[in-house]
């Protein structure tokens, strides 16, 4: 009887072993500190910026949940609005040569992303892989042909496609605290031309656009935020990064630059990543999977962003990786990030449709107040 | 909804074939390697493709509902390789023992194995779509496992071969809640001076758990599994590892 009554207690001693285990883990879990959203007062923001990508499949019809957001919002402060399109501005082969049957389709799709940006912002159109013709040999033709288009659309305003002259960049912008730096990716994996004799690029060669790049996430002076942005992600959960669709962990085998598990790619990432060792960026933000993510970097850049999400109709699954802190699929939207004056970098993640709380669906201080 | 209760319920609950009724119920094949001995657990949480992961493993669990009064108790630890943020390869070795034992001798053995899993789809939210969430993430894979247990009984060894189809759901933004079934085969493997007898044994293992448990690479679950063979009782044991992010 004895003997039977110790077994009983033992086995109850560990049932509640097990669940008090799991009770810890659940409400440990639950508890992980959130960040909220917080109002915060204009003044002290200092610059800005809206990340949205892959918007170059804008419906006919209508300008867009994300474009439509992103527009009233910048719209709030001018002066201090720069808003970033970050590639794959015209789908699906970039801009053809004048007077090819696609030209004026190329065109609307790129004016209804210029028309997104509010009259007094400043708005950075990135190159993508489908920006240059969908990598073919029209490449660096098409993207010189966009950043003509861009200069025309705008009519005199600060809008412009950089790097410039199908040049890989880097292209850098002081505005207060914030560099912002600029590459062209798709230059890295472009498997046909990417210069010619108009080209007037200061960095011609991988080792020389690592080693500038090196330089550039190196500003003088204190409390500097550094955003470093390119069309291809250093790291996504998406169907580039090998996830999504029963193909996912094989695309290696098709040997396809655009994805990360290219030989291609992978060497663009590693001299990109080596030219932030000691000087980590803030973040790194790209598009071309058609998502929302926002990751932990590693050692040589603190945070990743995917934005690619800027086209309702191109939106696509992403997984959450080990790395992630957030993740949307299927769901299109833009990352908004506020510098504020002295000390604080605010991330808001935006998508479209969105709950019952409203679109903004994610906030992270990227660095703390 | 009824229907999967009803089934789960029979696969958890109905009674092994004959039960013994001996006090020292010898130790199945099947439940003396890890693959019996230890609680099943999801597939590893995806990663970054970009790179590998090493991860160590904590495992205990009770198999317990045999006949006869003995639970057997296993406690192990493993060292886990995650390829390219998927698939995963990893060593188990620890020690299993009978609990309450009244012999002086055959009270406990040390257990080995060796485990590839293999991930076949991992996309998006499938079947937690039905719930709305979004974020979720489904996981379908394969795997294939060697177990060793040196002298279960005297002059006995126990070897197996496993294969299943693991599969998994995991869901939520802030809590990473995963749910998984591990269905699966095992065969035991004559390795012993003295010929045993081959057999193959279905089994069917599901549970949940927690992923990125206050650290990005910690990730705690809870499962249980049945052998379908014999009085080999049900497994329920809890599962602790965590995965290095470089």
């Amino acid at each position: 009887m004895l003997k039977s009554e110790s077994r009983s207690t033992r086995r109850l001693a560990r049932w509640l072993a097990y669940a008090g285990i799991c009770g810890i883990a659940i409400s440990s879990a639950a508890c992980r500190h959130r960040v909220t959203l917080q109002e915060i007062p204009a003044d002290q923001i200092e610059t800005t910026l809206f990340f949205v990508g892959d918007a170059g499949e804008a419906d006919p019809r209508q300008v867009g949940a994300p474009l439509d957001s992103l527009a009233v919002q910048a719209s709030e402060s001018p002066a201090r609005t720069i808003v970033v399109f970050l590639g794959d501005n015209v789908y699906p082969g970039g801009i053809p040569a004048e007077g090819a049957a696609e030209w004026a389709d190329a065109r609307r799709r790129l004016e209804a992303q210029v028309r997104a940006i509010p009259p007094g912002v400043r708005g950075i159109f990135l190159p993508g892989n489908h920006d240059w013709a969908a990598e073919t040999a029209f490449g660096l033709y098409s993207i010189r042909l966009q950043e003509q288009m861009i200069a025309s659309l705008a009519q005199g305003r600060d809008i412009r496609l950089i790097p410039v002259n199908g040049c890989p960049g880097p292209v850098s912008i002081d505005v207060g605290r914030l560099r912002f730096v600029a590459l062209d990716t798709q230059w890295w994996l472009h498997s046909y031309i990417v210069r010619d004799s108009t080209s007037r690029c200061a960095a011609t060669t991988m080792g020389t656009v690592t080693a500038a790049l090196r330089a550039e996430v190196r500003p003088p002076g204190q409390g500097r935020v550094v955003l470093v942005a390119g069309h291809h992600p250093l790291m996504t959960g998406g169907a580039h990064g090998g996830y999504c669709g029963l193909t996912g962990p094989y695309r290696r085998f098709g040997g396809s630059p655009q994805d990360i598990l290219s030989g291609a790619n992978r060497t663009m990432r590693d001299s990109i990543r080596s030219a932030f060792t000691g000087n980590p960026p803030l973040a790194y933000v790209a598009g071309h999977d058609h998502n929302l993510q926002v990751l932990r970097g590693g050692q040589n850049v603190k945070f990743l962003l995917v934005s690619g999400a800027g086209s309702a109709s191109k939106t696509e699954c992403a997984v959450r990786m080990r790395e992630s802190f957030y993740v949307t699929q299927h769901r299109a939207g833009f990352m908004r990030v506020d510098i504020l004056r002295g000390k604080g970098v605010l991330l808001r993640v935006f998508r479209y449709p969105g709950t019952k709380h409203g679109a903004l669906a994610y906030t992270r201080w990227l660095e703390l107040r | 909804m009824t229907a999967s209760r009803f089934l789960i319920a029979l696969i958890l609950c109905a009674p092994g074939v004959v039960r013994a009724q001996t006090a020292q119920l010898p130790i199945a094949t099947e439940e003396a390697t890890p693959i019996g001995a230890l609680p099943p657990m999801p597939l590893p949480m995806p990663a970054s493709r970009d790179q590998n992961y090493w991860g160590v493993r904590l495992q205990t669990g009770e198999r317990s509902e045999r006949s006869g009064p003995e639970n057997l108790f296993a406690v192990a630890a493993g060292i886990d390789y995650q390829l390219r943020g998927g698939s995963i390869y990893g060593l188990t070795a620890g020690y299993q023992q009978r609990q309450n034992c009244q012999s002086t001798t055959n009270c406990g053995h040390a257990l080995f194995g060796a485990r590839g899993r293999f991930n076949v789809f991992t996309g998006g939210p499938t079947v937690a779509a039905i719930i709305g969430d979004e974020s979720a993430t489904t996981t379908l894979g394969t795997e294939i496992g060697f177990g060793y247990a040196p002298g279960t009984s005297p002059g006995v060894n126990a070897c197996t071969l496993d294969v299943g189809l693991p599969y998994s759901v995991a869901m939520l933004q802030t809590v990473r809640v995963v749910g998984f079934s591990t269905p699966g085969a095992v065969w035991n493997i004559d390795c012993s001076a003295e010929q045993t007898s081959r057999t193959r044994s279905l089994l069917i293992g599901f549970g949940g758990g927690i992923q990125q448990l206050g650290a990005r690479g910690l990730d705690v679950n809870i499962g249980a599994q049945r052998i379908l063979r014999g009085a080999t009782g049900l497994q329920f044991g809890i599962s602790v590892s965590w995965v290095r992010l470089p």
